[in-house]
């Protein structure tokens, strides 16, 4: 595009404040996690000045995936464990958007396992964000794969029988993964700083953010919360900057350069203290939509011509016989 | 003084010469001795021939002969007989340049084959290995030599790479807008009533599967779910009148359709006249053109808005054809000879330069030492015309400026290509050596005397390099930059039979020599009158005004019969000679070497720090003590002021259900405490007790009324 096209495109730019980004008023309980992404993400929009006709927010089922429902963008509520399909189609017919994925620990890693794997595989340029509550929350307490063992719930009354899946080593161990963060709701900063950095890389982010239910598992956090010693901020000039105010309250640091995956599994293993920050980055790795763009423009009748031109090579004619 | 000195000074001063040596400069076939070596150019493996390739990649649009022989034998010779392979393939290179200098034209293919049938006459290791190289050679196009067509033929070349790069991307983006805009109105066509009828819906489906459906249901279904309006009626004529001018436009041919490529406007022309009348000529198709390409960028993108940019678009006019707009198509070419600059052309010329206009000029010179037309003997142009044009341009600062021999140009191609890659005007002067009077001497040697001898320096200038001279300007193509004329080593066989070993200069007398019209300034002088008065030209230069009369200035030239000669000056020549060294230190001047406000410079610093005095070594200078204690960013507000933490608030809700009006959110949504009076304590201890990260602190109780305030506050101090 030359010059001219370009200002008079600046020239009509209008300016989001953060309100307008807000579709629904939110039915989370009080108190929960999901508001405090919900905030980051409509400040990563407002700050990024993304037009909302240009950006959507693709869910499954559970509480995590009410947010498009409270974005003032486009929006799509799919079914349960298919928001990563979705949001793939999304991308490769229109990949001008803004994609944005929000899932939860039981939508993403239990009956939406298979697409996980493969939409890491396939890299398209979207923002995933994984709200581990480590519950299934709106069923009304079961146990999710992500539940630490021995939980109790409707389902596990005795307390779950399985060690926690950990969504960091999984996803760290499929090929073509280019971005892996893990965050805690609770420390706003660190998550806004996260979700911008996934939104400006270039291929398929995911961010998994440790989140509270308070409704549920009130006190499943409490410990963490109170003792800042249970965090490890990962930093590094290539990763999460740290301020001065985050520097002095959260004491367990860590340089760790996200081009180091190996580095990066080791520290994804451990649970205490909880790493926070940016694991693994590569911005090398391709983008399926762009590997698979054609080019160029294609009109219907080209199409005909090619597809006609190819079935007549078996045509028989029946004159020559 | 004898009278053999008296004759040759009376020579060198008046130009008066003896009878006894009036045949001049030894006859016809004589040569500067540093060309000795450079009887039979088609022994020697040199940059020429060019081969301008017939698949120009973006970087290499042009190979030297040798080269491309190398490359064949480099990727062969690794099997057996490698040795042998190498000679016969050298052998093919030097019939194929006997062939080009007998005149033979032609792509590369058709002349080794022809080389190769006059080589391989019986020998079978012969033919073998020509096979060989033959299948191995992968590069193919038009070979020329050095000759007055080469710069033409060359540049056209290049600018023909440049010109189909643009025409690529200016035919996709044309033809990606008019798909889109189709599409625009396909897309709105389909929706219409029109298109939601039952018989077009029967004919968008195949003859197979006509009898399946009920299109009338059909129809009636979509009438249902259609938006209801259509396009507004003056988007569509926009988009209408955007796909006519896309379809009619005739300055590139648009991919996937052929029979634009005959209408296309022509971008060569032989004189500056020519293309400054097409260019106002095309100049209001060129404007509706651009005009068109960024109304339907927005179109396509959906963001024409009508109120803001119709205006805009209005007094869309030539100013609005910025560089960048105008670099998007293709450039003018103008090929033309110095001869024809007269008056006029010149004017257009340097009309087209100023302007800006995307024009890139050839301007080839045949004749460097033609005669100044207010005729003062002696008095040479200099080639004025074509040398002094470069240095004009040089002016103009933001022209792309090549000057260059053509033996120089292979050296140059990525000047060459960088030049027509310029997103403005560019000139190119070159001198070709292929004057009629030359004698002798083949075009590329004459052209590189004029190179060495500083009469035709090879320079480039591009605008686009840099913000300032060092960066723009480029001047090391020429040998041996300090210096004012460039030395090499001569070798011969004196009257003994020993070695002698000189350092001769190449000045720019030696390319006067070159040219037998100007045979009068030179008197050879027979061995038996040598001696210890005549002194080289060079050291004579170098000493200047200092000469005193009784001195001679002498060349080494070098016969038919390869025997060393002497021949001297006459004043004339060296006063030109000391007219180009002036013109040569300029352009060593804006190259940066020995340039004077350099050295000036230098010097002052340097007799600056000779007078400053030696600083004593200090005593390491004390650092200041560092401030006391890292300042604390969130001072403790030690009032009794509730507050909250408000950078940590985690968005929850939880105080702001409690009293909305105490606790709001600020524009990153996130807590502070707007009005500390519009509740109770009561509610800002709740509030603290259920905030998830406890960032909110109560402070002290503003109500002294209030009932509880001792439970209040010994809850409070958790909170502190």
């Amino acid at each position: 595009m030359n010059t001219a096209t370009e200002c008079l495109l600046r020239m009509v730019e209008e300016h989001h404040e953060l309100e307008d980004y807000q579709g629904g008023v939110p039915r989370w309980c009080t108190g929960c996690g999901d508001n405090a992404i919900l905030a980051a993400v409509q400040r990563l929009c407002r700050d990024e000045n993304l037009r909302p006709e240009k950006t959507a927010f693709i869910s499954g089922i559970g509480c995590s995936s009410r947010f498009p429902h409270y974005m003032r963008t486009y929006g799509f509520h799919g079914i349960h464990g298919r928001a990563l399909p979705i949001a793939e189609g999304v991308k490769m017919s229109r990949p001008d958007l803004n994609v944005f994925v929000n899932t939860g620990d039981g939508d993403c890693c239990s009956i939406g396992a298979a697409h996980w794997i493969h939409a890491l595989r396939y890299n398209m340029n979207m923002t995933m964000m994984l709200h581990d509550n480590q519950v299934y929350g709106l069923t009304k307490m079961q146990a999710s794969p992500t539940s630490p063992k021995g939980t109790k719930t409707n389902t596990s009354p005795r307390g779950s029988y399985l060690d926690a899946l950990n969504p960091l080593t999984v996803t760290l161990g499929v090929q073509n993964v280019s971005f892996v963060a893990q965050v805690v709701d609770w420390i706003p900063e660190v998550l806004y700083d996260v979700v911008k950095a996934a939104f400006h890389h270039k291929g398929f982010s995911f961010i998994r953010i440790v989140q509270r239910c308070p409704e549920w598992l009130p006190r499943m956090f409490e410990p963490v919360l109170h003792d800042t010693n249970r965090v490890l901020l990962l930093h590094h000039e290539q990763g999460l900057q740290l301020s001065d105010g985050l520097a002095r309250t959260y004491r367990k640091q860590l340089e760790h350069d996200p081009a180091d995956i190996h580095r990066a599994r080791e520290i994804a293993s451990g649970t205490d203290p909880i790493p926070v920050g940016i694991l693994y980055r590569n911005p090398e790795v391709p983008c399926y939509e762009e590997t698979r763009n054609a080019g160029q423009l294609q009109t219907a009748g080209h199409a005909r011509t090619a597809l006609e031109t190819e079935l007549d090579k078996y045509t028989v004619w029946p004159q020559q016989a | 003084m004898n009278a053999e000195l008296q004759t040759q000074i009376a020579f060198h001063l008046a130009g008066r010469k003896p009878e006894a040596a009036a045949e001049g400069a030894a006859g016809a076939d004589a040569r500067p001795a540093l060309l000795a070596r450079y009887r039979d150019l088609s022994a020697l493996r040199y940059d020429f021939p060019l081969l301008l390739l017939r698949n120009a990649g973006d970087r290499d649009y042009v190979r030297c002969l040798s080269g491309v022989i190398d490359e064949v034998v480099h990727g062969l010779a690794g099997g057996d007989g490698g040795e042998r392979l190498t000679r016969h393939l050298l052998g093919l290179e030097r019939e194929i340049r006997v062939l080009l200098a007998g005149g033979a034209r032609g792509p590369l293919s058709a002349l080794w084959d022809d080389a190769a049938g006059r080589l391989a006459r019986g020998d079978e290791s012969l033919q073998d290995s020509l096979r060989r190289g033959r299948r191995a050679l992968k590069a193919d196009g038009d070979l020329v030599d050095c000759d007055e067509s080469l710069p033409t033929l060359l540049l056209k070349h290049a600018w023909g790479v440049v010109r189909e790069r643009k025409t690529r991307k200016l035919g996709e983006d044309l033809r990606r807008l008019g798909i889109s805009l189709a599409n625009i109105l396909q897309a709105d066509a389909a929706r219409s009533e029109a298109g939601r009828s039952p018989d077009s819906l029967k004919a968008s489906i195949g003859a197979g599967h006509a009898e399946v459906f009920d299109f009338a249901a059909m129809s009636r279904l979509l009438a249902k779910a259609s938006p209801k309006d259509g396009l507004p009626a003056s988007r569509r004529r926009r988009i209408e009148s955007l796909l006519s001018v896309l379809k009619a436009q005739r300055f590139v041919p648009v991919p996937g359709e052929s029979q634009t490529q005959d209408r296309c406007y022509a971008f060569t022309f032989g004189s500056c006249a020519e293309a400054l009348a097409a260019y106002r000529e095309r100049l209001p198709k060129a404007i509706e053109l651009a005009r068109s390409i960024a109304v339907a960028e927005l179109e396509v993108k959906g963001e024409y808005r009508e109120a803001v940019h119709d205006p805009l678009f209005k007094e869309f006019a030539e100013g609005s054809l910025g560089q960048e707009e105008l670099a998007y198509f293709p450039d003018y070419l103008v090929c033309m000879s110095a001869d024809t600059l007269q008056g006029a052309e010149t004017d257009r010329l340097m009309e087209l330069l100023s302007a800006g206009l995307p024009v890139k000029i050839l301007v080839q010179t045949d004749d460097l030492l033609e005669e100044s037309t207010i005729a003062r003997d002696g008095h040479f142009a200099l080639g004025m015309r074509s040398k002094q044009l470069a240095n004009m341009a040089l002016g103009l600062n933001d022209v792309y400026v090549l000057q260059s021999s053509s033996s120089n140009l292979f050296q140059f191609r990525d000047r060459i290509l960088a030049g027509m890659s310029y997103a403005g005007p560019a000139l190119f002067s070159v001198y070709s050596g292929a004057s009629d009077g030359s004698g002798s001497l083949p075009p590329y040697l004459l052209a590189a005397a004029a190179m060495e001898s500083r009469a035709f320096p090879a320079y480039s200038y591009d605008p686009a390099a840099g913000p300032n001279w060092a960066s723009r300007f480029h001047l090391e193509a020429n040998s041996q930059l300090e210096a004012d004329w460039p030395v090499q080593e001569f070798t011969y066989e004196d009257e003994n039979h020993q070695r002698v070993r000189t350092t001769p200069a190449f000045t720019f007398v030696d390319f006067i020599a070159c040219d037998p019209r100007h045979a009068r300034h030179f008197a050879r002088v027979p061995r038996a009158e040598w001696n210890d008065k005549m002194i080289p030209i060079e050291e004579t230069l170098r000493r200047g005004a200092a000469n005193a009369g009784d001195s001679v200035p002498f060349i080494m030239l070098v016969d038919g019969d390869n025997v060393l000669q002497r021949a001297i000056v006459d004043e004339r020549l060296l006063r030109a000679a000391m007219r180009c060294r002036e013109s040569w230190h300029s352009l060593q001047e804006l190259g940066g070497i020995h340039n004077s406000h350099a050295e000036r410079l230098l010097a002052r610093e340097a007799q600056a720090r000779e007078q400053k005095p030696q600083p004593t070594p200090e005593a390491p200078v004390q650092a200041p003590s560092a401030p006391e204690a890292v300042t604390e960013p969130e001072e403790k507000k030690t009032g009794d002021d509730p507050y909250i933490e408000t950078p940590r608030c985690t968005t929850c809700n939880e105080c702001t259900q409690i009293n909305d009006r105490m606790f709001a959110y600020n524009e990153n949504k996130q807590a502070y405490v707007a009005d500390p009076d519009a509740g109770t304590y009561a509610q800002l201890v709740e509030a603290a007790e259920s905030c998830q990260v406890s960032i909110i602190h109560p402070g002290k109780p503003r109500n002294p009324a209030e009932p509880g305030l001792a439970e209040l506050l010994s809850r409070a101090e958790a909170f502190a």
